[in-house]
């Protein structure tokens, strides 16, 4: 007896029998491929949002001076350097004006930062990370994408101050797409520009950023500025990656809940279907035991039915994510995963599909699918071959 | 002649030990020659399926021995008497139980697929028996669109198509009128004349009386009895 050709056999008679209950069959998978797609997309977009956000984050200053006044941020003067001067280990201290403006036409914020790409940490990854153009000079300003997108492709823009008079900039460059979490929706200029939009006087900031010598040092100069200069906040990069984390996984966690109730909930569904057996299933079972087929044979039918079943969807709903996150940028997860902005990022999302995580996703739907269609398949294939003798 | 079925004190139990219990065999001893035909008679509930059951290998005896074409069944576990069954035996049933929605052809070829034959061989072995019967031209139609003469073409065909030495047919007349039934004994007598053993059950005289019929066995309240 041949095992290959009879295991083929069992393989032809499921896509016969699925195709006779073609219409059950398709119902099966399009519940069963948009769970996978809900799933796959989810993971996906954590994944390149992960990915983007901690690229970014190294771009962050390693300690950031916040003043603080009733719980509230206020500008920071700069003369405040001078204190610092005595804290062996900081390498440089760069002041940083920053805001946001909203703009009335497209009731959208945009993000103002100010600083002097000479005095920032890591301004040449800044430089970086311009896609066309160079960094700003004087009364010059360089774009994220979103930010041109709202104020047109022109080579001067005009913003208000909060006097409503005018203030005119040149665009000299606009930021890479990749690094659009941070640079979507800013406008990058000098300082001293930066000052004059929002009308701060010149001897304040919003913040002061520190670098610091020995990484390994962060932690204790932070201790010793905050001694040094009361009434303010000062932040660390790890501190500020942790909040970023905790939010972030807040966020996807709930979603995750949500996502593994749907599983769970189609895995009963799939159950269900599997279990109970109609009347003319019941006869179909007992007319292949009656005409030689073992047990394991209708066992082996179910499975194969599932796999297939499983296979297809997942085929199609792993695709379809891939398609939703790569070219729609992940519509759906969107207000979930990045919060409401005024004006959403929209991020550029790459997902790098690895094997890994194809077999999580797989783990997770297609091996209960099985499970649940398989083991009710027991029960179906021990009716026995003289139920069909009556 | 040698005896191709071997039964002695078979006694056939269903729901042993449980307060429906019912005794629907007891203590039956029956040889029957190969090349034979014969058909099983007797009043409804006598135990006419269960005997025709256990002949063909669909469960073992409760206790006594049977010997079904050389092999002792009594006791064996259901694998291995579905290996047993798909050898030797071909039933054909009452309402023929075909599945509606398969077609003619799938239907005929059904035994065939957990023995691991190979497609091409399905179609050309069903073709032939399809042609022997005259139901060539229905080959692809679904078993729900021909009529019930094609039906019983297409059980009988369904149990000749692994070529099995023993054919039983448990009152495979019941639900076919008078030309049909006459055209069905006609094939059985036709197999019976290929070698085949043939053992039917049916209390219809058209059956009981036929020619080529040639032992009768009386069955009453599960023990036998000379008619
Ligand atoms: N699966 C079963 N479980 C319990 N009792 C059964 C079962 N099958 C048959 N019986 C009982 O066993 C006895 C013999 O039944 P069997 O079907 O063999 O009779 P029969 O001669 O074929 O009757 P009929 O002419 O009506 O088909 C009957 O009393 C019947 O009720
Ligand atoms: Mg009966």
């Amino acid at each position: 007896m041949n095992g290959l050709s009879r295991q083929l056999n069992v393989i032809d008679y499921s896509l016969s029998s699925l195709w006779r209950r073609r219409f059950k069959s398709v119902s099966v998978m399009v519940v069963f491929a948009a769970v996978i797609f809900l799933l796959a997309s989810f993971q996906m977009t954590t994944k390149a949002l992960t990915q983007t956000a901690s690229r970014l984050l190294v771009m962050a200053p390693e300690i950031t001076i916040q003043k603080m006044r009733a719980g509230r941020q206020e500008p920071i003067p700069v003369a405040y350097r001078e204190k610092l001067a005595g804290i062996f280990g900081i390498r440089r201290i760069t002041p940083r004006v920053w805001g946001y403006y909203f703009n009335e036409t497209h009731a959208a914020n945009l993000t103002v930062i100010g600083v002097d790409p000479r005095l920032m940490p890591l301004g040449e990854k800044l430089a970086a990370a311009i896609d066309t153009g160079r960094l700003p000079g004087d009364h010059e300003v360089v774009l994220g994408q979103g930010a041109e997108e709202l104020l047109g492709e022109n080579r001067m823009i005009s913003l208000f101050r909060p006097d409503l008079s005018l203030k005119p900039l040149t665009v000299v460059g606009r930021f890479r797409p990749a690094t659009d979490l941070l640079t979507y929706d800013t406008l990058f200029l000098p300082p001293d520009d930066a000052r004059d939009l929002f009308s701060l006087p010149p001897e304040l900031a919003t913040d002061l950023c520190v670098t610091v010598a020995n990484p390994s040092e962060v932690d204790t100069i932070a201790k010793k500025i905050a001694a040094l200069l009361p009434g303010t906040r000062v932040l660390t990069r790890s501190q500020i990656e942790k909040t970023y984390h905790a939010v972030f996984g807040w966020r996807s966690g709930f979603a995750s809940v949500c996502l593994l109730t749907a599983l769970t909930s189609f895995i009963i569904f799939a159950w269900d279907k599997a279990s109970g057996l109609t009347p003319e299933e019941r006869r179909e079972i007992g007319i292949l035991k009656i005409v030689g087929w073992q047990t394991a044979d209708v066992i082996l039918l179910r499975f194969w039915e599932g796999v297939i079943v499983a296979l297809l969807s997942f085929v199609a709903g792993y695709t379809l994510a891939y398609i939703h996150v790569a070219f729609f940028d992940a519509g759906l997860f969107r207000p979930i995963m990045l919060g409401w902005s005024v004006l959403h990022p929209r991020l550029r999302l790459s997902p790098g599909v690895e094997v890994g995580d194809v077999l999580l996703v797989l783990c997770l739907t297609v091996v209960p699918y099985l499970a649940a269609t398989v083991v009710p398949a027991w029960r179906a294939a021990i009716i026995r071959a003289d139920s069909a003798l009556n | 002649m040698t005896a191709l079925i071997e039964l002695s004190n078979v006694d056939k139990t269903y729901n042993q030990g449980q307060v429906n219990e019912v005794r629907a065999l007891k203590g039956i001893n029956l040889e029957i020659a190969a090349g034979s035909m014969v058909c099983l008679q007797g009043s409804s509930g006598s135990g006419k399926s269960t005997l025709l059951a256990i002949i063909g290998c669909v469960f073992p005896p409760t206790s006594g021995r049977a010997a079904i074409a050389g092999k002792q069944l009594s006791r064996l576990p259901d694998r291995f008497l579905t290996l047993h069954r798909r050898a030797s035996i071909g039933f054909i049933f009452q309402r023929f139980n075909l599945l509606p929605e398969l077609t003619v052809q799938d239907n005929i070829t059904l035994p065939l697929m957990p023995l691991g034959v190979g497609p091409r061989e399905r179609r050309e072995r069903a073709a032939r028996l399809m042609e022997r019967l005259g139901i060539g031209h229905r080959a692809g139609f679904p078993a729900r669109q021909i009529s019930g003469g094609e039906l019983q073409r297409v059980a009988i065909a369904r149990a000749l198509i692994n070529d099995p030495p023993i054919i039983l047919a448990d009152e495979p007349t019941a639900h076919l009128d008078h030309a049909l039934s006459l055209a069905f004994m006609e094939i059985m007598g036709e197999l019976h004349r290929d070698g085949k053993t043939i053992i039917l059950t049916s209390h219809d005289q058209l059956i009981t009386g036929h020619p080529a019929v040639e032992r009768l066995i009386g069955l009453n309240d599960g023990m036998l009895h000379v008619p």
